[in-house]
């Protein structure tokens, strides 16, 4: 066994707009920020091509790291672990014993939720080891979250 | 059934108060936490020459500390520990007694006086409130250990009521010569730090600063050359910082004896305020052997305790040996494993491309350094000098890379994941696989080029992970699908 595949499942393609419209929000915050700091108040001399760079990173962030994401976010349950991948530059490919979970979480960001989107999160006893799944459909995580709480709940002992 | 159904324990299923004694230390110290007000309402009714107010600065803490020792009462009953307290708001407290993991017993100064320990119980849940805390502040000594003792034993109650009670195993006894070790570690200088932070703050507060003659001290030390001057102050420190790093080695670890009994492992420490910790057999995760360069140098270093359920915030109560020899420590985490094999022996290294990473990411820094001096001395001016200062940096980076490199390390022994890293700060990690909870293979993309990833075994105890930092992959795999059979296996290609 030389490597480990990727994990079995997709995330939503939605996700892809998800980071792209929170990528957008974040990236124009900055530059609404500087412009302000900058141009409007003075609290600092702002060069142009200072604000020019920024908005070249943001585009450059915008365009590339969604899609980049939606490639590597991947998961998969199967009857005794979960497996998912998360990150872009940095890839983080966690398992976790289905007997050792001990809470499963779903959540809806404002953002997530104009998609139609929810998170789940899978956490053992070991503050390190949170296994979360972004970008899932709603019905999807929805049913994801019975499967395994069902799953959990059939393995014994306290999970530590 | 358990052991809280015998007669001895059948009082305690009443509510009951915590030492009467304690009415004793609720008031001295509700004085002084009031101490600032109670200056302030002093100084005001000497002032207005209205003695009422000195009887109402004493008595409004006094008399709160009388309402909390009235109003916080404890009892054990089926299986569950409850500690009910507060006048205003109530709160009960409530836990299952087999879910105690550690029970921790504190004696400030003014409890020993009068025989009295603080008794902690300690369940893995992870609140930073206070207010969550289940302790018990105030029981007689004899009574605080009684009750440990029966809150640990509820576990395993068959095999330890069988056997007759094995006595008390020491393992290891604080050797005062250690002390020598102690301004090797950074407390001096934490310390230090600390005490000139209160006492500016001091001087700041009662305008010090105005009365200090800075204007004499100027001229007095303008006498003096820069060249006797900066290695007196230089000396001054150092002998300062050894000082405060002695005694707060002394302050904490005065009487340490690390001992065995009953199925749990017994920390005794503590010159001023003692403080005994123990921790259940079943929750010793692994140890951690711990070498900062400075103490490794010296031929010395630390070992805690992986112990599940307790969090990074109480890592403090799992030192199983305060700064010491080596041959010590080895001694024993052996003794604590209980096996040698995950001390002793020798491990794995992560190859040519780890090492090169540890080069390249030790030499980046310091060559963007210098590459931003020289610039900076041909564009903009500056003195030459600097050019030479931040070459300093690079033969510094290569020893450290290279030590980096030289304890990189991991190996799977006796049912042991084992890990070292580090330089300025080296770790030994013993984890037993059982109490591998995940597994986190993390590569960044420069990791991925090089075929290596960062495999964390996440656990709920110590720093809840144990890091093999960049292992070829392939390696990093078969390790964790030997360490924990079943669970990786069935994800590889």
């Amino acid at each position: 066994m030389p490597s480990l595949r990727e994990p079995g499942q997709r995330v939503s393609p939605r996700a892809r707009l998800m980071w792209l419209v929170g990528g957008l929000a974040e990236g124009g915050a900055l530059l609404v920020a500087a412009v302000l700091t900058g141009w409007v108040w003075h609290w600092f001399d702002l060069p142009w091509w200072v604000v020019a760079a920024l908005a070249v990173v943001v585009a450059g962030y915008v365009a590339v790291v969604p899609t980049w994401r939606y490639r590597v976010h991947r998961w998969e349950v199967t009857d005794s672990a979960v497996y998912t991948q998360t990150g872009w530059w940095t890839r983080e490919r966690r398992v976790a014993p289905m007997s050792r979970i001990q809470t499963v979480d779903y959540a809806e960001g404002p953002v997530s939720r104009l998609f139609g989107l929810a998170t789940v999160t899978v956490t053992t006893a070991s503050a390190a080891g949170a296994l979360e799944i972004v970008g899932l459909d709603r019905g999807r995580a929805r049913a994801l979250v019975d499967e395994l709480t069902l799953k959990a709940d059939t393995d014994p002992g306290d999970a530590t | 059934m358990s052991r809280l159904d015998t007669p001895e324990i059948d009082q305690s299923r009443q509510w009951q108060r915590l030492d009467p004694r304690m009415l004793l230390v609720h008031p001295v110290r509700e004085l002084i936490r009031f101490l600032p007000a109670v200056v302030g309402v002093f100084l005001a009714g000497t002032a207005s020459g209205n003695y009422v107010w000195h009887l109402v600065g004493v008595g409004v803490p006094i008399g709160l500390g009388l309402l909390r020792y009235v109003t916080t009462s404890f009892r054990i009953t089926a299986g569950r520990i409850e500690l009910r307290r507060g006048l205003l708001e109530r709160h009960v407290l409530s836990t299952p007694v087999d879910r105690v993991r550690t029970v921790d017993l504190t004696a400030s100064p003014i409890h020993r006086a009068l025989g009295l320990a603080t008794v902690r119980i300690g369940t893995g849940a992870s609140s930073a409130n206070e207010e969550d805390r289940l302790d018990l502040d105030g029981l007689p000594l004899d009574r605080a250990r009684e009750l440990r003792r029966e809150l640990l034993r509820v576990a395993p109650p068959s095999s330890a009521d069988a056997a007759p009670e094995p006595p008390e195993r020491v393992v290891v006894v604080l050797d005062p010569t250690w002390v020598r070790f102690a301004p090797l570690t950074s407390t001096g200088l934490v310390i230090a730090a600390g005490t000139l932070g209160v006492a500016s703050q001091a001087m700041n507060t009662f305008g010090g600063w105005e009365r200090l003659d800075a204007g004499g001290l100027v001229h007095g030390a303008a006498r003096l050359s820069w060249w006797t001057l900066a290695p007196a102050l230089l000396v001054g420190l150092l002998v300062l910082v050894t000082l405060l790093s002695i005694g707060g080695y002394v302050v904490a670890n005065w009487g340490f004896v690390l001992s065995h009994a009953n199925g749990a492992w017994h920390l005794r420490r503590g010159l001023l305020t003692t403080r005994e910790t123990s921790l259940d057999d079943e929750r010793m995760a692994g140890v951690s052997l711990c070498e900062p360069l400075a103490l490794r140098l010296a031929g010395g270093g630390r070992v805690s305790a992986i112990v599940t359920g307790l969090d990074r915030r109480q890592q403090g109560s799992a030192l199983l040996v305060p700064p010491a020899p080596r041959p010590v420590l080895l001694r024993v985490a052996r003794d604590v494993l209980g096996i040698s094999g995950p001390v002793d022996a020798p491990l794995v290294g992560h190859g040519p491309r780890a090492r090169r990473r540890r080069f390249t990411r030790a030499l980046a820094p310091v060559a963007a350094a210098v590459l931003a001096t020289s610039l900076l001395v041909l564009l903009a001016d500056l003195p030459a000098w600097l050019l030479v200062v931040a070459a300093v940096g690079i033969p510094v980076a290569l020893v450290l890379a290279a030590d980096r490199a030289q304890g990189l390390g991991h190996a799977l022994v006796d049912g042991h994941l084992v890990a070292r890293s580090g330089s300025l700060n080296r770790h030994r990690h013993a984890l037993a696989t059982e109490d591998v909870i995940g597994w986190t293979f993390r590569s960044t993309w420069f990791q991925r080029r090089a075929a290596l990833t960062s495999l964390a075994a996440t656990t709920a105890g110590g720093q809840q992970a144990v890091t093999l930092l960049d292992v070829p992959e392939p390696a990093a795999v078969r390790l964790a699908a030997a360490a924990v059979p079943g669970l990786v296996d069935q994800f590889t290609a």
